[in-house]
């Protein structure tokens, strides 16, 4: 993959990250005293903070795959 | 009384172990130890797994095993959101921070964050200001560690011993240990107790979520307990929005602020390995916090009542077998442990760096430095409160406002940035402070003070940096 490519991918997972986490904050995962609907018997919020955090966590092992740092060397290198 | 007879002789079996495992750790390390870089920062040369399992155990300790299952029972399902989707985001600035950083650390020749803020704005106060921020803000975080331990084993044990006997005892082992075997010793011991506290915490929620019929009836019955406990702001309205934005903030810049998990993204290997070790400590965030919503919701339909205190020895004790306890004693003796050495070994770091001459002299002023640190944690854990997610949360908070500073010297080398934002984040720690004693009101213009601070610094490091001369 060429390095444009990397770097656009690179951005795009950042943007994702900062999108998912500004609607953390919105009605859509807290809305404020309500915990329907459930899931599996788990109230709303949570089962949506579960999401968010699983999604997190995929945009960042595809931000290691995009990371400009790829290849870096080490200390005693 | 049968049931605590065999608790006790299984701890003393998994403490014999414990013990024989932390000499043995302690002295291979030391074998190992060819200069002061090997016995400070590992020889900068830590693979991923080794990586990943000892920033995992330094940041989930036994505020994850005490302080969250008891955050969720007080004040519900948002607890959720304020520590595991702020990992979530706390990782992926691993990947962002920790490349500029790394970068940096190889430029500078790193010892510490204070030594590194030193070269970059060319003045030693940015070190001193750093330095002492973090010994504000870490000695509390410290301090929870010892104290969450010695209530939990005050309680446990039958007053055997009074809470600061406990605290000491435990302070002594971690000092001798460290200055032992060093930072890898530390990683040794962090990969122990990782794998401990990941088994016994789900041991533990399975337990809790059998004995109330599953998760459903589980989530039913809190409902009949207390129904605001199942969405935000829960029942005491703590997580309202300002707070777990602010508490998102304070929690990203974990790796950018705390000396314990910054210098553990410097020594890795390479790039790679880092990278690797974000994504997996990402997952482990999610495995550790999510049976301690089970043991959270239990408590809160069994012990809705109970001091904390209580709640725990109940919950993590006395409801479970008799083998299962006393693995869980030992587990949070090795949470406690790993994460206070690592915090006491990372400030001593700081202190060598801001060291200057003799090698072997600066070495032992460090290691002297390490027994002084712990002797303060030791102090503060005496008169903290018990509520230990939000004295973590504090210290979070705390160490965060000197972000924006870290950050404008890491990412813009050869821009000249001067040294005001130094001394504007060293007036927001001490505005923090005032507001924490009650001095300064709590808030400012509507907004939490921590949250205004973290805006206010923001925005000057980004003019600072904009307008900073190439």
């Amino acid at each position: 993959m060429n390095t444009k490519k990397k770097s656009t991918y690179w951005h795009l997972c950042i943007a994702g990250v900062v999108l998912v986490s500004i609607l953390t904050f919105t009605p859509l995962v807290i809305p404020e005293g309500i915990y329907q609907p459930m899931l599996a018997g788990v109230p709303y919020t949570l089962w949506m903070g579960i999401v968010v955090a699983i999604v997190l966590v995929t945009l960042t092992y595809f931000g290691t795959k995009f990371h400009p740092g790829n290849g870096e060397e080490g200390h005693n290198d | 009384m049968e049931r605590r007879a065999t608790m006790i002789k299984w701890v003393l079996i998994f403490g014999a172990i414990y013990l024989g495992v932390l000499v043995t750790l302690a002295l291979v390390s030391r074998s190992k130890v060819k200069n002061v870089d090997d016995f400070m920062m590992g020889g900068f040369n830590i693979g991923y797994f080794l990586g990943f399992m000892t920033f995992a155990a330094t940041l989930f300790s036994t505020f994850t095993l005490l302080g969250m299952p008891d955050f969720f029972r007080n004040h519900g399902v948002g607890a959720w959101l304020f520590l595991a989707v702020s990992d979530g985001v706390m990782i992926f600035m691993v990947l962002w921070f920790g490349y500029h950083l790394r970068k940096r650390a190889r430029e500078k020749k790193f010892k510490g964050m204070s030594g590194l803020l030193t070269e970059c704005y060319g003045n030693k106060w940015a070190g001193y200001v750093y330095f002492i921020g973090i010994f504000i803000f870490l000695i509390p975080y410290v301090s929870i560690q010892i104290r969450g331990i010695s209530i939990f084993l005050d309680a446990a044990f039958d007053h055997a011993l009074p809470p600061w006997g406990w605290a000491t005892l435990i302070l002594f082992i971690m000092i001798l240990y460290s200055e032992t075997g060093g930072l890898k010793a530390i990683m040794y011991s962090d990969v122990f107790q990782g794998i401990l506290l990941m088994t016994v915490v789900w041991i533990i929620a399975y337990t809790c979520v059998q004995n109330l019929d599953g998760v459903k009836q589980m989530f039913a019955e809190v409902k009949i307990v207390n129904e605001d406990l199942l969405s935000v702001p829960g029942p005491k309205g703590l997580f309202n929005t300002q707070f777990l934005v602010a508490s998102m903030i304070a929690i990203v810049l974990i790796p950018v602020t705390q000396p314990q998990i910054s210098s553990r993204l410097v020594i890795m290997k390479n790039q790679s390995s880092m990278n690797r070790m974000a994504v997996a400590v990402g997952c482990f965030a999610i495995l550790v916090i999510l049976p301690t919503v089970a043991i959270g919701m239990y408590g809160a339909v069994k012990y809705a009542e109970h001091s904390t205190p209580d709640f725990l020895s109940q919950v993590l004790l006395f409801d479970q077998a008799g083998i299962i306890a006393a693995a869980t004693m030992i587990g949070l003796i090795a949470a406690a442990i790993s994460t206070s050495d690592s915090q006491i070994f990372a400030m001593s770091g700081e202190l060598r760096s801001l060291l200057k001459g003799d090698e072997k002299k600066v070495l032992k002023s460090t290691k002297i430095g390490m027994v002084v640190f712990a002797l303060a944690a030791l102090a503060f854990s005496l008169i903290s409160s018990n509520q230990l997610a939000l004295l973590a949360r504090l210290s979070f908070a705390g160490t965060g406002l000197m972000a924006p500073m870290i950050i404008l010297a890491i990412v813009s080398p050869g821009r000249k940035i001067g040294m005001s934002i130094v001394w504007v984040s060293a007036l927001a720690v001490l505005v923090f402070i005032a507001s924490q004693l009650g001095i300064l009101p709590p808030a400012v213009l509507g907004l939490r003070i921590d949250l205004f601070l973290f805006i206010v610094l923001g925005l000057y490091a980004l003019v600072a940096g904009i307008l900073g001369k190439k």
